[in-house]
């Protein structure tokens, strides 16, 4: 029989386990990662010695495609998943470090821009989604959540959403299987099309970050571009994810006026609750760099070991993406989706062209 | 109790709750950034190149 005492040691010993299982995932990212670097640098030289013509493809790339061509392909072992999980761990660890690479300035005058953009972004493909949702007659529910999915933040948003608007697992899992699926295709579409326009990369960071919806394709889909835009994609995707309480809460108090979700008591609580706190994190390590308390060694070293998070992430959005998983659920979501998606494209293109024209960015 | 407490913590991806320590995953991945921050700034970590 267990005694009282000896349930301290239990949950000890299974802390100590959940730890380690951890373990051989993250050195499955790690490798992948590094694999990526090492081969963006032999490539590259290889060509350049042979004079060949071949695009650069960045580290970013090869994660992201070495992490696809295993997950769609191979059984990944059991013994890896918990450690693959952790990419969300990574991602957010490296969005707070890269705090470093803004003055606080930057922020005020970039995230105040972001705002603005995003404010107008939410509404128009809140309404944009919900019109299509209806048109291709999509459950109510499942039109809140892949309203709420590409308006805000992607996976976070729809997860966030789900339990305060009583949601069906369903329901959130076709919403997320076509967010992610358009996460995928974004991160070849956009620099593509922005190579082709000339974007500068704020203009292009902007874009990704108002455009692309899961943080984490946001966040390659402009470190694929080049390294400024990655930072301005993730200094707008932030900007975007600090409204997700707003919309939720919003979309959480008109199912309640239905009578199909529980009513919301503490506003306030609720807003906390689902504010994303890495962003905190962020404007705290961008404040504490504005009032030089690193030396510029020591502010080149955080925003280098920010690119070590984020190569981590990359890996883990390769791996975490299996088309054969994403196919079964269903075609109707990822076809209004797909529709919403590439009209929030173009839409988000206009307000950023319009922005670089007002404001030159 | 409010409808978004129902949703298990496990699978919640914004504010996802480390059942060992009961913290989120935000405020996990802020504590790290700031030990790194602050092992930077004593010069335990130095010159981390990529």
């Amino acid at each position: 029989m267990a005694s009282a005492t000896s349930l301290p040691r239990v949950e000890s010993d299974n802390r100590l386990l959940n730890t380690l299982s951890v373990v051989p995932g993250v050195l499955l990212l790690a490798a992948i990662g590094y694999a990526a670097k090492m081969l963006e640098r032999s490539i590259n030289t290889y060509a350049k010695v042979h004079h060949w013509i071949f695009p650069n493809i960045e580290y970013v790339l090869w994660a992201i495609l070495i992490g696809l061509v295993i997950s769609n392909t191979l059984a990944i072992p059991k013994i890896f998943q918990a450690g693959i999980a952790t990419y969300e761990f990574w991602l957010k660890l490296g969005i707070v470090l890269l705090g470093a690479r803004f003055i606080l300035a930057d922020v005020l005058k970039l995230g105040g821009i972001s705002l603005a953009l995003v404010v107008i972004e939410i509404t128009l493909s809140l309404a944009l989604m919900t019109f299509l949702g209806k048109l291709f007659k999509l459950k109510p529910k499942l039109i809140s959540l892949l309203a709420i999915g590409s308006a805000v933040c992607g996976v976070s948003a729809i997860i966030a959403a789900k339990g305060a608007i009583d949601a069906d697992d369903e329901d959130s899992s076709f919403a997320i299987a076509a967010i992610l699926a358009l996460g995928a295709l974004s991160l070849f579409t956009f620099p593509a099309i922005a190579h082709s326009l000339h974007m500068n990369d704020t203009a292009y960071g902007l874009w990704a970050g108002l455009g692309v919806d899961n943080t984490a394709e946001a966040t390659a889909a402009g470190a694929l571009y080049s390294d400024a835009a990655g930072k301005v994609a993730v200094l707008a995707k932030t900007a975007r994810n600090a409204m997700i309480g707003f919309v939720v809460l919003g979309y959480a108090i008109y199912w309640a006026g239905r009578g199909q979700a529980e009513t919301v008591s503490n506003k306030a609580a609720f807003l906390w609750r689902k504010f994303p706190k890495f962003i905190l994190g962020f404007l705290l390590i961008s404040v504490l760099v504005s009032f030089h308390t690193f030396s510029k060694d020591q502010v080149a070293s955080l925003g280098n070991l920010s690119k070590w998070a984020f190569l981590l992430t990359f890996a883990g959005v390769g791996l975490q993406t299996n088309f054969r998983r994403m196919s079964k659920q269903g075609l109707r979501p990822f076809i209004v989706g797909a529709l919403g998606e590439v009209l929030i494209a173009c839409l988000t293109l206009g307000l950023v062209v319009s922005a670089n024209w007002i404001w030159g960015l | 109790m409010i409808a978004a407490e129902k949703v298990p913590m496990s699978t919640d991806k914004s504010n996802p709750s480390n059942n060992s320590f009961s913290l989120s995953l935000d405020t996990w991945a802020v504590i790290a950034a700031l030990l790194l921050a602050l092992a930077v700034k004593l010069d335990i970590l130095k010159n981390v190149s990529w």
